[in-house]
């Protein structure tokens, strides 16, 4: 641990919209997903770029880009059971469309498989989607109160409506639970609603929020995640720099991890600003996770409109690994660890747990962080 | 007006024309229109954003479901050069220099409250420093390993001119510590930028590149007499490692040649030597760079005299007549006496007049100081070398020399544009006093503000004229005291509020500077636009947060005509998120505050007919009569109460409203029917006996209660 964390901001010459780690194929090079628009030619783009990881200097070599017809408003990537070199990229859209692709990261190339039309799928922007973990599923819900399912495997172009809330409610962000079940995050006191498919017609469970003194009682969720292993917690960040846990178990209850807008908050916030996006860290040990108590929350990754990517832990002072002066709108960690990497110019390969997490700053680039 | 041009029917080939009376061709935009066949209706022209035209194509009415109405197209109308900075690269120097800018500012409002300006210098320079290492590395190129022999020109990026200018005014205005050793620094300067002079003027770095160029074709270069003439011109404006790197090229170091040419080998050796043991007056010399550094005067004037005086013995010394090679002979002379400061040689081997002074600085008067001697020798070096265009940054150094304040401002403004002027009076104000009042002073002809604040207003425009460099705009205005605000104010409600991402900016802006009201009208004006399209959810909760009670009420009675009014109705389930919107007491829900309560109620009568307990039903009863006294509760949902309530009317066991309790209800139904007549009643979609039925079971309950009172 006695290695400081690696940064490298890297200028990208267009805005950021959203980026993410692509599955593994290779030990030495990973590949980063960008939804990218050019403001000088106003065209949106989707480009993956190749990440070569080494100690002494990291480089960064683009691979492939391909015109979209409008920005990107969420991108989910899902490495393919049947080509672990193809994986599968979804991506909603501003105007309102779903696009299916698939990178391929040996030749260097995307390929749009199929879309979902705007017509009749969501009125305005699909604000979040997400993709079931074996990629055959994916959940779309939408500013307008829409939510819908896509299946991946049946015909191509078709959806299926799950609820309608005519406008009354707008949803933001959406993650699977389970195969079946699946937690919305929307605009109102932190709204949270976890869907079961077995059981239609409408929210299963609401999440109500008790927090007292709470200055400002409303806020919007923008990210939620769901650990794998404990999938009745879910995690979600959004307005007042708040992060928290709630289990559907009990659905009074929740836990503040951080937020300025509360009295009795935990710890220190680091953040005052919304939080853009939220996901589980899995750096620490895992022997370190398994010692504890199923109660607590495990610790998470946030970043934030004021510019800051910290690590949160349960009853712990947040951790902050990179502060800019401007956004970080978006991050991914990558999942597949440990990564190996080429120690030049001996070419011994180190097998170290290294982790490295990519991140989009509003002001028209990437930074790459790589923990020891 | 820009004309519209089309050939045939086909509308994918729209265009638009600029028509300017002193551009000769007319540039052509072409616009990319998609499915729009059908012949255009309207067609509408107006400004976007920045330097971007909008333009609306709309179809006739005759078009079928299926296709679009029209189409709203954004066309940028750029220069097609571009200069010498893309956009893209002007956008990393605009979001670069914000921090070094605000870190200054903030600086300087701690200071100004301290009164402790000494060391106010080294911010400027850290400032300067940072900024100008956004202008491009001088020297990012690592080196090779193994050094090519035949380059003598390192192969960098070409800097740009901008970052010429800003190390102009760097040199002269922030770098204290450089005051003494100014001469030096302009070398090191034209060492870096004599290269951005070659475009309008032969200069020595010109020399150079043809001289390399044609050097691999040379065999023995002593022969060359280009090769003589590129040595002097390079010693002339003292890139000594070059001129020592050229030297060692001479044909007399050559394995098989040694032993012949001794005499003239020693003599190239010991020019080359001189010339690195150059005394120069400054603390140090950049790696790789010659010349022995003295840092005061006198131990410099000690040096240089010695070193003069050797450059004499050489000249005079016997063993040129024992060098046979003419060239070298001649070369080597010629250079000694550049050394020695014959000012019509340096004339005669310099180009431009601004490397004629910097060869004057360094072999005839190194110890020039002040503004007024530099600029009374770069006249005389401008008369004797006379430029046909002039490069914009010799406007900027005499502007500089001159020191005239206006000049330097009118230079950087015209020739390096807004974000030079406004980034660079920091140090002009740091470096002059005089400059310093001019700059801070209240001007009466621009509306009370001062030239410092209009630059920053100038440039703020620009920044908010693209999409994405506006959210920085905020920075600079908030510097400005006077018009500042104002702007800034304008420039949030400027921004689509359609755009969740945009509005919580604008809404984050408001917060960092304090501009509540602004942030709640933002609000509003969202809370509107969501109202409008449908987003319900959307349009309470941003209502909710601007606290407008005025208009949570109005779409209040809309939001009542889409609630399900029976307590069967299903559809009210999909009402739960919007309830859960509204959340606790203390939130501003204006009229929709009912819905709450009618949720309640709803759930409670439910609980009524599922179970049998008449304290249950008691407590139903009790939300009854408070769902009718409360004021919001609309006149549409009465009647349909009532008839939901029928069970607790007529309870078997006790009668649940006492005698006041039925009268009120009686009234209200009484309220009803006298509303009926009105013309806007909304009737609802009760069975027709349901008002009977009602009517009958208050009555039955009057009956009851005050048979038990």
């Amino acid at each position: 641990m006695a290695d400081p964390v690696q940064i490298q901001r890297l200028p990208h010459d267009a805005y950021i919209d959203a980026v993410r780690w692509l599955p593994h194929f290779s030990t030495f090079t990973r590949h980063i997903l960008l939804a990218a628009f050019d403001s000088d030619t106003s065209t949106p783009s989707l480009q993956t770029i190749q990440f070569s990881p080494s100690q002494s200097a990291s480089s960064v070599t683009p691979q492939s880009l391909l015109p979209l017809p409008s920005r990107i408003t969420s991108l989910r990537t899902c490495s393919s059971a049947f080509n672990p070199s193809r994986p599968i990229i979804a991506a909603s859209t501003f105007s309102g469309s779903l696009l299916f692709l698939t990178a391929d990261l040996i030749h260097g190339s995307l390929n749009l498989e199929f879309s979902v039309a705007e017509k009749g799928f969501h009125n305005g922007s699909v604000s979040g989607i997400d993709l079931s973990d074996n990629g055959s599923e994916c959940v779309s819900v939408g500013e307008e109160g829409r939510i819908n399912l896509i299946s991946l495997e049946e015909e191509e172009g078709g959806f299926r409506r799950v609820f309608d809330s005519t406008g009354l409610v707008s949803y933001s962000a959406v993650k699977w639970a389970s195969p079946v079940e699946f937690v919305t995050g929307g605009v109102g006191r932190f709204s949270l609603h976890w869907w079961d498919q077995r059981k239609p017609g409408g929210p299963v469970v609401l999440f109500k929020e008790n927090w007292t003194d709470w200055g400002t009682t409303s806020g919007i969720v923008h990210s939620i995640d769901i650990h794998p292993s404990r999938k009745y917690t879910c995690l979600a960040g959004g307005s007042s720099g708040t992060v928290f846990a709630w289990d559907i178990r009990s659905p009074k209850e929740s836990t503040i991890l951080s937020s300025v807008g509360l009295n009795d908050a935990p710890t220190h916030s680091l953040v005052e600003s919304d939080v853009w996006e939220v996901q589980y860290d899995n750096y620490t040990h895992s022997s370190k996770i398994s010692n504890q108590s199923s109660s607590r929350i495990l610790p998470a990754m946030t970043c934030s409109e004021d510019g800051i990517l910290a690590v949160i832990e349960h009853g712990q002072q947040p951790t902050e690994l990179l502060a800019e002066p401007c956004a970080i709108n978006s991050f991914d960690i990558d999942r597949q660890n440990p990564s190996v990497f080429n120690c030049a110019p001996f070419n011994i390969i180190d097998t170290a747990t290294l982790q490295d997490v990519v991140c989009s700053l509003e002001w028209e680039s990437l930074a790459i962080l790589t923990r020891p | 007006m820009p004309g519209v041009m089309s050939d045939s029917g086909n509308y994918d080939a729209l265009a638009i024309i600029p028509h300017s009376s002193d551009a000769s061709n007319p540039r052509i935009y072409s616009i990319r229109s998609h499915g729009l066949t059908d012949p255009l209706a309207r067609l509408s022209i107006s400004w976007a954003r920045g330097n971007t035209l909008r333009v609306s194509l709309l179809q006739s009415d005759a078009v079928d479901e299926q296709r679009p109405g029209g189409q709203v197209l954004e066309v940028k109308l750029t220069s097609a050069e571009g200069g010498e900075i893309s956009g893209a690269q002007w956008r990393k120097i605009a979001y670069g220099s914000v921090a070094p800018f605000s870190l200054l500012q903030s600086r300087k409002n701690s200071i100004e409250a301290s009164r402790y300006k000494k060391d106010w210098w080294e911010h400027v320079m850290e400032y300067s420093r940072e900024i100008s290492s956004l202008l491009g590395n001088s020297n990012s190129s690592p080196s090779p390993i193994i050094e090519d022999a035949k380059v003598i020109l390192k192969k960098v990026e070409e800097p740009i001119s901008l970052k010429a200018a800003w190390e102009l005014m760097e040199i002269f205005y922030a770098d204290k510590q450089a005051q003494i050793w100014l001469p030096e620094r302009l070398v090191d300067w034209l060492a870096d930028y004599d290269c951005l002079l070659s475009g309008t003027q032969p200069t020595v770095h010109l020399k150079l590149v043809a001289f390399q160029k044609g050097l691999v074709t040379i065999q023995t270069v002593e022969n060359d007499t280009e090769y003589w003439e590129t040595l002097s011109s390079a010693l002339a404006v003292g890139w000594l490692d070059v001129v020592v790197k050229l030297l060692r090229m001479h044909g007399s170091y050559l394995f098989d040649q040694l032993g012949k040419r001794e005499i003239e080998n020693g003599l190239v050796e010991a020019v080359a030597l001189l010339i690195s043991q150059m005394t120069r007056l400054r603390p140090d010399v950049p790696a790789k760079r010659l010349g022995e550094c003295y840092n005061t005067k006198s131990e410099f004037m000690k040096a240089w005299e010695k070193w003069r005086a050797q450059i004499t013995k050489l000249d005079c010394s016997a063993f040129w007549l024992q060098c046979d090679h003419q060239q070298t002979r001649a070369g080597l002379k010629n250079m000694l006496q550049i050394m020695l400061g014959n000012a019509s040689i340096l004339s005669n081997v310099t180009y431009h007049w601004i490397e004629l002074y910097i060869s004057h600085f360094l072999y005839i008067r190194p110890f020039t100081v002040g503004l007024e001697s530099m600029y009374s020798l770069a006249q005389k070096c401008m008369q004797s070398k006379p430029i046909s265009s002039r490069h914009k940054l010799m406007g900027l150094i005499i502007g500089i020399l001159e020191e005239n304040t206006e000049v330097i401002l009118a230079e950087c403004s015209r020739s390096f544009g807004p974000w030079m002027i406004t980034h660079a009076i920091e140090l002009l104000t740091a470096g002059s006093t005089q400059a310093e009042i001019l700059i801070r002073e209240q001007q009466p002809k621009l509306g009370g503000i001062c030239i410092e604040e209009l630059h920053r207003l100038g440039y703020s425009q620009i920044l908010s004229s693209h999409a994405l460099t506006w959210n920085i705009a905020p920075i600079y205005l908030t510097s400005c005291m006077k018009q500042g605000l104002g702007l800034l104010e304008n420039l949030l409600y400027e921004q689509p509020v359609q755009h969740q991402q945009v509005l919580l900016k604008s809404l984050e802006i408001c917060r960092l500077n304090g501009l509540d009201y602004v942030g709640n009208s933002l609000m509003k004006i969202a809370g509107v636009h969501y109202w409008k399209h449908g987003k319900k959810g959307s349009a309470v909760f941003w209502l909710q947060e601007a606290r407008d009670e005025l208009r949570l009420n109005r779409i209040a009675k809309h939001l009542f005509d889409f609630v399900g009014k029976s307590v069967s109705d299903e559809s009210f389930k999909q009402w739960e998120g919007m309830l859960e919107l509204l959340g606790s007491e203390s939130r501003t829900a204006g009229g929709l505050e009912f819905l709450k309560r009618y949720r309640d109620f709803r759930k409670s009568l439910q609980q009524v007919s599922e179970g049998i307990t008449t304290d249950a039903a008691c407590i139903s009863a009790e939300m009854l009569i408070s769902l009718m006294k409360n004021p919001s509760t609309p006149q549409q949902f009465w009647l349909s109460l009532l008839f939901d309530s029928l069970k607790l009317l007529n309870w078997k066991d006790r009668p649940l409203l006492n005698v006041a309790q039925t009268n009120l209800l009686l009234n209200k139904l009484q309220e009803l029917s006298l509303a009926r007549l009105r013309p806007d009643f909304v009737d609802s979609d009760l069975p027709p006996e349901a008002l009977k039925s009602v009517r009958l079971a208050l009555a039955s309950n009057l009956g009851r209660a005050i048979l038990q009172e």
